[in-house]
Parts: C-alpha cells; sequence; structure tokens
C-alpha cells in the first residue's frame, strides 16, 4: 500500500523526514518497501532571485544575500556557498521548513547578522548524495513557486507492505494514529460538518435480511450531480497512492477509502430497479460483474440485490450495470460493515480481489462507516453539486466489536517478553485508542472498535512489546537441556567420501521423463498448479533428475561427472501416499583422465559397483547383485536388483542408450539407487583377534561355461574349501585366444590359514582338491592348472 | 735368490697388483670377480700357498704368517673397497630415481557435500548442541498441519499469501481436505509436540527441524523448492528475551562471529508476538553497502512466540507453558555466509560450483 507522505503530515504535525518515519513505522511493525521521491521532504522550499550579495563583514567564507521570494520583503539570508552571484535564481528554505537531513530552518543569526531561511543544495533537498555549491535554477523559474512543484518532484510516497492483521492501518488515518501515539502528537480531528439533507430526495429503501454478515448497511440517495473529473490534487494523490482515476464519484471513493480505511461504493439510481435488499444468495443466480466476468452465485454469497437483479457481490465487485459512469445524475452511496469471514470466502470462490474486498477481509471500523458516508457526501457535494437524501441506516454500527476486553496479569505479559511494562506505556496505548485500568498486578483492557486482532493476553504482549520497542528486551540464553544426541545420517557424505558430487535437484519433474523409469500405474502424485510441464509430477525416481544435472554438465565441457543426490520420492499408496528417503548415484563419461601417468578411461559398471559395495560396507552391510533384465530404463544384460539381507534394497544398471540419447549424453551412464528407509541396520563390527599363523595362497585356472556366473562359482569353491579358506577371488578373467568361444577362463586365488598352526602342503593340496572336485560336479568345468 | 726369498716377492707383488685392481674397481660386480680371482679357493693367493710346500719346514710358518697378512689386507681393502661401492652405487639410484615432486599427483576423483547440505549440517549441529531434538516431517501434508493447526484458517489472508502447490488424486480426513506441499517446515511443530505427548512427555520440549519445502513462486529470487529449519522450544516460562538468546548465539556461531540482531514487530499467524529477525550486515560492519540496501541490517528470519491457539490445537496448556518458535531459510543464509550472488546456482547443479563450495 502506498501512502503519500503529506497525508499523513495532514493527519498528525510530523516534524520529521519520510525516512525517520520509514524507520518509526517498522519499529511499530508496519513493513516498509520503501520510500519512494521526496517532493514533500522540500515543501516550504521556494524558488529566490538574488537581488542584492555582499560579503559577511565577520566571516569571509560567508555572504549576505538579498533574496526575493515573490513576497513584499525581500529575505536576508546568510550564505556559506560561493557559486552564485545576483540574478541567480536558487532554491530557498523558508523559515519553518524541514529539510530531508532533518534541519528545519529558524530565523536566527549567523556571526550577527541576521538570516531568515537558508539557500540549498541538492543534497539539502535530498535530490542528490554528493553535491558542489546551491542548487542553480534555470533563469525562468517562477519567484515564489515551491521548488518542489516547479521541479516537478513528485511526493514522497511510503510504500508499505500492511501485515493482515492490522487492517486498520491499511489507510492514512490508521497509520497516523500509530504515529501520533507514539510521538506524543495530537491526531487531527475528523471534519465533522454533516451534509444539508434535502427533503425532496427520497430516503433508499433497504432491508437486510442477512444482518449477521452484514451487521451494518447505510444508503444514500444524491440527485442532480454534475459529474466531471476529479480535480487534478485528488488524481495525483490517487496515483501516488497506486490507483488509476476511474470517474469523479469512484475518485472520491477511493480516496475516502485510502484516508479513512471505509470501503464504500456507489450506484446509478436510475439503473437500480426499486428497493435494495442484502441477503444471501441463492445457488445459480448470475451476477454480471463490473469487470466483465459472468458468475453463477454459490449459495451463501453475500449480495446487494434491487427488485431484478444481483447489483452487487457485498463487499467485493458491483454489478456493470448499476455503476456510474460519467453521465450518472442521480447515485445511491453504499457504506457498510461486511462480515470478514464471509467476503473472504466469495473472494477465495471467484479469485476476485480489490481494494474493498482486501480491506472488509481484515475487518473495517464499525465507527467509520457513517463518518466516512459524511465525508464521501460532502466531497461529491463540494465539486459535483446535487442535492443530498437522508441516510438510510440497518443495523447498529456500536453493537459490532462493542466491548471487547482483555483482562489479564500484568505478570502473564512481563513472563512471556522477559522484560517489565513500567505504568508510563499505558498512555501510549491508550493514544492508539485502547482503554486501559491497571489495578495491582491486573490488567483491563478494553479494546478500540478498529482492533480485531486483539482478543486475548497474548495479543496485548505483542501491542506492549511494539509500543516499548524490541530492542528494549534482553538476549537471555535459556538453560540447556541435554538430550539423547540424534544418530547422524550419513548416508550421503559416505558417498561424497568415495568422490561424488552431491547435487539437490527439484522433486517435481516432467512426467514424460518419470515414465522413462517408471511405468504408468496410476500412482504418480502430480501438482494441481505446477509451475511448468517440466515440472508437474512429484518424482518416483531420482534418476531423471540426475540425468538432467549430467546434460546440463557434459554440456559445459566437462569430460565426466559422478554424481549422487538424497531425497524424497513420492507415490501413492492404499491409504495415502509415501515418501522413501533414497540415496541416487549417476556416473557417466571419464573417471580417469588423460595424464602424465596414466591414461582416460571411461566409467562403466563396476566402478559404480565398487562404489556401492563400499558405501554399504562402511555401514556393515554387504549386497548381493542379481541380474535383472526387466528394469525399466536401463540395458538388459547390464542391470541388477541390490539385494540386502533379504531386502530389495536398490538397483543398478546401465541406462538405456536411446534414453540416454535423449538426454544429448553419448557416453555410457550407470545409475543406481538405494533405498535407505528399507535399508536394514548394519552390524557394528565385533573384534576378531589377528591370525598368528602364516597363511598360503593358491591359484587355480578352470574353464567354464560363459554363463555360469561368478557369484555361483565362488559360492561353490567356498562351501567345498572348508575352514582352511579365508578367502576366494577372481584374479583372471580371459575369453578369446585359445578359449572357446562360448567358454571363458577365469583364474581363482585361493587364501588358506588356519588359528591354530602353520599350514602344511599336505593341508592346502586337501583343499585344492575339495574345490577341484566340487566345481567339476557342479559345472560343466574344465580343470586348466 | 732362495725359494723363499722368491716367495716373498711373489706376495709383495700378488698384494700390490691386487690392491691396485680392487681400488680400480669400478661396481660390486667386478669387485666380487676380484675377490673370486684373488682369495677364492683357485685365486692367485691360494696358488702362491702351493709353493709353500716346497720350502722346508722350519720356514713354512714364516711364510704362513705372511701369506696370512696378505690375505688380511686383501680382505680389508676388497671391505673397504665394498661399502664404498655400495655408497656410490645407492647415491647413484637415488640420483636415477629422483622425481619432479611437483608433477600432480594421480588424479582421483573429489567429491563434495551441496553448499546446502553443508548449511543444513551445520545449522542442525548447533541446535543439537544447544539441546534441541532433530525431528522431521512429510513434504506432502494435509492443510490442518500446514495451516489450520497454525492458527490460520481457511478464510484467512495470510493463506493466501503462501503461493502453496496443492497435489491431484491425494486428500484427507472425513472431509476429503486437500493435501498440498508444505509451505514451510512449521507444521512438522505440530507433528512433534503430538508425537511427544502420547508418548507421554511433559515439557520441556525443543526441536530443530530441517526440511525441504515449497512455494508456488519462481523467479530470480525464489525457487518453487527450498530448505527451511524450524526450531522451537516449550517449557515454563519461556520467554522472548530466551528468543532473543538462543537467536543471537545461533547466527553469531553460525557466521563465525558475534553479530548484532534486531527484531522487528511483524505478523505470522502461529505466533505472538511476532518478529522479523535482522543482523547486522556482515558485509559492511552495518555500514550500509549494496547487499544490505544501505540499510546495514539484512532479514534473515521470522521468530515470535508459539502462539497460543497453536499449543491448543494439540492439547498444551497456554496457561502453564509458553514457547518460542522460528524458521530460517537455508539458502539465505549459505547465500549470506559464502558470498553465494544468486539462488539459481543451487539447483543448476553445475559441478564447477559445486566443487568449489566443496570445502
Ligand atoms: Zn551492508
Amino acid at each position: 500500500m502506498k501512502i503519500p507522505f503529506s497525508w499523513l503530515k495532514e493527519q498528525v504535525a510530523l516534524s520529521k523526514s519520510p525516512a525517520e518515519i520509514a524507520d518509526d513505522l517498522i519499529r511499530l511493525g508496519h513493513e516498509v518497501e520503501g520510500i519512494e521521491l521526496p517532493r514533500a521532504a522540500v515543501q516550504g522550499v521556494r524558488v529566490g532571485l538574488i537581488e542584492a550579495k555582499v560579503p559577511h563583514p565577520d566571516a569571509d567564507k560567508l555572504s549576505l544575500l538579498k533574496v526575493n521570494i515573490g513576497e513584499a520583503e525581500l529575505l536576508d539570508i546568510v550564505c556559506g556557498a560561493s557559486n552564485m552571484d545576483v540574478g541567480d535564481k536558487i532554491p530557498v528554505a523558508t523559515v519553518g521548513t524541514s529539510l530531508p537531513n532533518g534541519l528545519t530552518i529558524k530565523k536566527g543569526k549567523i556571526r550577527g547578522e541576521t538570516s531568515c531561511g537558508m539557500c540549498c543544495s541538492e543534497t539539502e533537498l535530498g535530490l542528490a548524495d554528493e553535491s558542489a555549491g546551491l542548487l542553480i535554477l534555470p533563469a525562468d523559474a517562477p519567484i515564489g513557486m515551491e521548488v518542489g512543484e516547479f521541479l516537478q518532484l513528485e511526493e514522497a510516497v511510503i510504500d508499505l507492505s500492511i501485515t493482515p492483521n492490522r487492517g486498520d492501518c491499511m489507510n492514512v488515518r490508521g497509520l497516523a494514529r500509530d504515529l501520533a501515539a507514539d510521538a506524543n502528537l495530537p491526531l487531527a480531528d475528523i471534519n465533522s460538518q454533516t451534509a444539508e439533507v434535502e427533503s425532496t430526495v427520497q430516503a433508499v429503501a433497504v432491508s437486510v435480511s442477512a444482518d449477521s454478515d452484514c451487521p451494518v448497511y447505510l444508503a444514500r440517495r444524491i440527485e442532480g450531480v454534475k459529474l466531471a473529473d476529479s480535480p487534478a490534487w485528488m488524481q495525483a494523490g490517487l496515483i501516488m497512492a497506486g490507483m488509476r482515476p476511474v470517474n469523479g464519484i469512484v475518485d472520491v471513493l477511493n480516496y475516502v477509502m485510502l484516508y479513512y480505511g471505509q470501503p464504500m461504493h456507489a450506484f446509478d439510481a436510475d439503473n437500480i430497479d426499486g428497493d435494495i435488499t442484502v441477503r444471501s444468495a441463492v445457488a445459480g443466480e448470475d451476477f454480471a460483474a463490473l469487470d466483465g466476468r459472468k458468475l453463477k452465485l454459490t449459495a451463501g454469497d453475500l449480495l446487494v440485490s434491487d427488485a431484478s437483479s444481483v447489483i452487487a457481490l457485498a463487499g467485493i465487485m458491483g454489478s456493470e450495470a448499476s455503476g456510474v459512469s460519467n453521465s450518472t445524475t442521480n447515485i445511491v452511496l453504499e457504506s457498510a460493515f461486511f462480515r470478514p469471514a464471509r467476503v473472504s470466502e466469495t473472494r477465495r470462490t471467484y479469485a476476485m480481489v480489490s481494494e474493498a474486498s482486501m480491506r472488509f477481509e481484515r475487518g473495517v471500523d464499525p465507527l467509520m462507516v457513517a463518518t466516512a458516508m459524511q465525508q464521501a457526501s460532502l466531497l461529491i457535494q463540494q465539486l459535483f453539486g446535487g442535492q443530498i437524501g437522508a441516510i438510510t441506516t440497518c443495523g447498529d454500527a456500536a453493537a459490532i466489536h462493542a466491548g471487547v476486553r482483555v483482562r489479564c496479569a500484568v505478570s502473564r505479559i512481563e513472563s512471556r517478553l522477559g522484560i517489565e511494562i513500567p505504568e508510563s506505556v499505558d498512555a501510549v496505548l491508550r493514544r492508539m485508542g485502547f482503554g486501559i485500568e491497571r489495578s495491582g498486578n491486573t490488567i483491563d483492557v478494553t479494546v478500540p472498535s478498529f482492533r480485531h486482532d486483539i482478543s486475548i493476553a497474548e495479543d496485548l504482549s505483542e501491542e506492549y512489546a511494539r509500543v516499548i520497542g524490541f530492542d528494549a528486551i534482553p538476549e537471555v540464553l535459556p538453560s540447556l537441556a541435554t538430550i539423547a544426541p540424534a544418530r547422524l545420517d550419513r548416508s550421503i557424505h559416505d558417498a561424497v567420501a568415495s568422490g561424488f558430487l552431491q547435487v539437490v535437484s527439484y522433486a517435481f519433474i516432467a512426467e514424460k521423463e518419470q515414465r522413462l523409469f517408471v511405468p504408468a500405474d496410476g500412482n504418480d502424485i502430480s501438482l494441481e498448479n505446477p509451475i511448468s510441464d517440466a515440472m508437474s509430477v512429484m518424482r518416483r525416481s531420482a534418476w531423471p533428475g540426475l540425468m538432467n544435472v549430467a546434460k546440463h554438465n557434459l554440456n559445459r565441457q566437462q569430460a565426466g561427472v559422478a554424481l549422487a543426490e538424497q531425497g524424497r520420492l513420492y507415490v501413492k499408496t492404499a491409504n495415502g501416499h509415501a515418501e522413501d528417503n533414497v540415496l541416487a548415484w549417476l556416473m557417466t563419461g571419464e573417471v580417469a583422465r588423460d595424464e602424465w601417468c596414466g591414461s582416460a578411461r571411461n566409467a562403466d559398471f563396476f566402478d559404480l559397483k565398487a562404489a556401492l559395495e563400499s558405501w554399504l560396507a562402511v555401514r556393515g552391510l554387504t549386497g548381493r547383485f542379481i541380474a535383472d533384465d526387466s528394469i525399466v530404463g536401463l540395458q538388459a544384460g547390464q542391470s541388477a536388483r541390490i539385494l540386502v539381507g533379504r531386502v530389495e534394497a536398490g538397483r543398478i544398471g546401465k541406462v538405456d542408450g536411446d534414453i540416454a540419447a535423449a538426454f544429448d549424453i553419448d557416453t555410457p551412464v550407470f545409475v543406481a539407487d538405494i533405498n535407505l528407509d528399507a535399508l536394514p541396520e548394519g552390524k557394528k563390527a565385533k573384534f576378531q583377534s589377528l591370525p598368528e599363523f602364516p597363511g598360503v595362497e593358491r591359484d587355480l585356472v578352470f574353464l567354464f561355461d560363459k554363463h555360469t556366473t561368478s557369484e555361483a562359482i565362488l559360492n561353490t569353491v567356498r562351501s567345498a574349501g572348508g575352514k582352511l579358506l579365508n578367502d576366494a577371488r577372481i584374479f583372471d578373467l580371459y575369453q578369446g585366444k585359445g578359449v572357446p568361444e562360448d567358454k571363458v577362463s577365469l583364474g581363482i586365488r585361493f587364501s588358506l590359514q588356519a588359528a591354530d598352526r602353520t599350514l602344511t602342503q599336505e593341508d592346502s593340496d586337501a583343499a585344492m582338491h575339495a574345490i577341484i572336485e566340487a566345481v567339476g560336479k557342479r559345472f560343466a568345468a574344465t580343470f586348466r592348472g | 735368490m732362495s725359494d723363499i726369498e722368491a716367495l716373498n716377492e711373489q706376495l709383495a707383488g700378488l698384494q700390490e697388483e691386487a690392491l691396485k685392481a680392487f681400488s680400480g674397481a669400478t661396481d660390486l660386480a667386478v669387485l666380487e670377480q676380484l675377490r673370486v680371482a684373488y682369495l677364492g679357493k683357485k685365486g692367485a693367493l691360494t696358488e702362491v700357498l702351493k709353493g709353500v710346500g716346497k720350502l722346508p719346514p722350519e720356514q713354512r710358518p714364516v711364510i704362513g704368517q705372511q701369506v696370512n697378512a696378505v690375505k688380511q689386507a686383501l680382505a680389508t681393502a676388497l671391505d673397504a673397497m665394498e661399502s664404498e661401492l655400495a655408497v656410490k652405487a645407492k647415491a647413484e639410484r637415488i640420483e636415477a630415481e629422483r622425481l619432479d615432486v611437483t608433477l600432480p599427483g594421480r588424479s582421483g576423483p573429489v567429491g563434495a557435500l551441496h553448499p546446502v547440505q553443508q548449511g543444513l549440517d551445520e545449522i542442525t549441529a548447533i541446535f543439537s548442541q544447544m539441546g534441541f531434538a532433530v525431528a522431521e516431517g512429510p513434504e506432502i501434508e494435509n492443510e490442518f498441519h500446514n495451516f489450520d493447526a497454525l492458527n490460520i484458517p481457511p478464510e484467512h489472508p495470510a493463506r493466501a499469501m503462501h503461493d502453496t502447490f496443492f497435489v491431484k488424486g491425494l486428500s484427507s480426513g472425513e472431509n476429503a481436505e486437500p493435501m498440498l506441499l508444505r509451505t514451510h517446515t512449521s507444521p512438522v511443530q505440530i507433528r512433534a509436540m503430538r508425537r511427544f505427548l502420547e508418548e507421554g512427555h511433559e515439557p520441556p520440549l525443543a526441536v530443530v527441524a530441517p526440511g525441504r519445502v515449497y512455494r508456488c513462486d519462481y523467479d530470480v529470487t525464489h525457487s518453487p523448492m527450498f530448505h527451511q529449519v524450524e526450531v522451537f522450544k516449550v517449557d515454563h516460562d519461556v520467554s522472548m528475551a530466551h528468543l532473543k538468546g538462543v537467536l543471537k548465539h545461533f547466527l553469531s556461531t553460525y557466521f563465525e562471529r558475534e553479530v548484532d540482531i534486531r527484531l522487528r514487530p511483524h505478523y505470522f499467524p502461529f505466533t505472538e508476538p511476532s518478529a522479523e529477525v535482522d543482523i547486522g550486515c556482515v558485509f559492511c560492519a552495518r555500514k550500509g553497502c549494496r547487499i544490505c540496501k544501505g540499510s546495514g541490517w539484512i532479514e534473515v528470519l521470522g521468530s515470535g512466540m508459539i502462539h497460543p491457539n497453536v499449543l491448543r490445537s494439540v492439547g498444551i496448556d497456554s496457561s502453564i507453558f509458553s514457547g518460542f518458535a522460528f524458521g530460517l531459510g537455508v539458502e539465505r543464509l549459505v547465500m549470506l555466509k559464502q558470498g553465494i550472488p544468486d539462488l539459481r546456482l543451487f539447483f543448476e547443479n553445475d559441478v564447477r560450483f559445486l566443487r568449489r563450495m566443496g570445502s
């Protein structure tokens, strides 16, 4: 909300600059977005013509000027600048003027010479951060004119973001009230003049049936107005306040709303059919709104209607047909209090926000309903003439929000704030409209009609806090509780430790990218109101996100990436939804690069598998990798499920070449994921004594059928090797010359060891024989040596 | 010349010849050959000894002693030469193995934590050390936890300011309320307090809840997904002074220097009083700069005393207990601490950025 600074000054005689007032507003809890343009700050600075200039008798850097500001007498001004001469026009801050730098001009003597004003530089006018000497104005500047006007400075406008609890401050009067109370300055009286009522003008017939939604409704006819555009000063003010001038009547009503906070509405009386009714809508009623929309109303909407149609959605918008235009001569003015929750619900139903609805939703001051009617009537008559009819009043404004009181212990507020609240502070709140009675530790507060946000002791504590100032509250560290420290989740840290870069990608992805790795099964969770198609469905796989990150980086001259991400996957379930915590990996391109000591190598399946194995090993787990050709998005023959214990904990494999190509990636891409929520708890390592006796290593080489898995082979040899077999690992794998096409040559290295003795040749021979025999039995394998 | 004289001469010649040969040896292999040639079983000295047999017995010991002396002398010379050559050989080997130690090490993959993760870890650790327990909650929430229980009823204007993402096809409760992506981590307040009470505990309760949150807002300074940390404490007589104390301690620890804090009254439906928290600008020591827009202050988080309606919604008696709560934006704090100028860098995941910010 934008408030011209001069409007505030009309309500309270502020002597501070707009910037200082902005600080006060911030301290009082009103967020200031900014201050725009300093016209008000140079109010009182006028165009002056230097008619004489002589040196100061007692100070050689000062001059004595005689300046013509268009008044009978020339002003004597002592000036310290040197860049001016007789005949120059300069800005003169007259006595009483407050400059943006906080200086107030007083009549005084400088080194014995009288000075009745000050000649100003750009800096002093708040127009520039630096300046050299006085601002010399053009020769055609009219003598005596306000410099702000001559320079066409726009007025200072404070841009505020009023919090939803402070509807009472969505207008000049309310903000001025806070500022006046804070500075202990009087708040201007509201013009108490009432419009003279012409008995010839008929009162408006109004009936209110929905009186809980509309506890007060005022209407009055004004006849014979000669509508014209609103005056320039009003238009300028409206524009500065961020509103567009529309026509004379609408502008007056907007002005009254901005000033007093009461939204009003005007109907063209000649377009109203009969009496006015305020009632709840019947489902399906038609409403053609001012903004051109045609609505079917919902039962319960609060509306204003005449005998034949809906003429307004109460507190939100009028109808197109009943609105005023510049050809209107007879009008009906409306001023009312509509129940905030009612307006809010209707506004949400039709997504129809207006300046009026914003104020009604936050709650207007019931005692301002009639005042605003008077102010608007007077302004209309003053500007456009017309005869004013009597006000028809339905309901009792004084009954709304009457007698809202909060009684509580002072100590309750004090212990909430951690500070004492001296009785002297009560005066500030009284000036803000609160009735306060203190008796001992009890405080009894009557809440003003415009404060709909205060009903309990805690609300009062905030009032006291903002009036005393949050800075006055000390910083006290509470006593610390000791709790069992949470077990830190090291998942991503361990992935990073093995050389992966952690990425963070959005939880929502493109549906078509989801489909690359997750078959359609109706269990996607998609957004009602996504930012874009690319961010429209909650991810069920981290791989699309990783693919996009890989693509982004490979497009930027990276020869390879190793990425890891921890985050949630989201899926519909039978009784709601699940959010699984996963860790995912992606590797593609170079894992080693060309360098003086080695040559480049691209990532393969076993690079990523090694990363997973070591990640599992750190947690005391081992995984079984089970070939699985059915994983969506992965290439058959290079993909596997990862079994940890009995749990399907993850997947690994090579991304299908066509999918990788769709992401513009031409190196093989390997991905994996582990469901952290499904992963069993690993075993904490237990101590085992280190072997005392030396072990023996023996190698065997066999020819196996090509499709025999190393897992099956190792399982067989391990069980055949008996207790002495410590480890068996494949040290050589060969296919090619000398090996039949359907065979593979595997070299297995066995390490044998006994806990209680040094092994003999016979021991290891026996073990080797047992292994050779078992392999021969289990597989169609040939022992080669 | 007598036989003995001839032998003596022969021995002397042999010794001289051998010593000369030894000192001319250039490596250990040559020296070993010389050892064999002179001192070996079929070596020159053995040949001389064969002549001793021809001598009269009384002369034999004399010449025997001399042969031994020569043998001794040659062995000593050989040993000396051997160690000299060994030293030389080692020196040569060392020289041959000399490296350019300025060549880069063999490269291996270097991982890095995402800067947001680093921020989350640091922030959570500070509160953990202060005795706050870590809690989490779902990201797909119902309206009750995200709004109603936090004193934001449906007609509340603040609800419209949350730019909420709603999800399709999920609902909660009897009235089939729509589900949404949580707009803040505050719903964890409700869940954590409820769980705590259901487990039969009584306050004090102090919780830190990090997590992802979502707002339907996407431009230069807004990301539709970002990270928050919710912090709250409920106990007897918790006051705003405690809130300020905890904020000061946290912010000073996080920024690794004593920071000034300023609270400005604000409005949040779930706290009363509510305050926006500024820190004295860490870039200009409050003198005013581009980053603080000349004000000397930077807004970092929203805070306040938990509204009694919030405590009531979980069944905590607000006449006995009070609490403070605040929620901070992780990206914002990380940007301030690390001097990162643009929010979008976090989600672009450029590996050059990630590597640079990795330490
Ligand atoms: Zn700064």
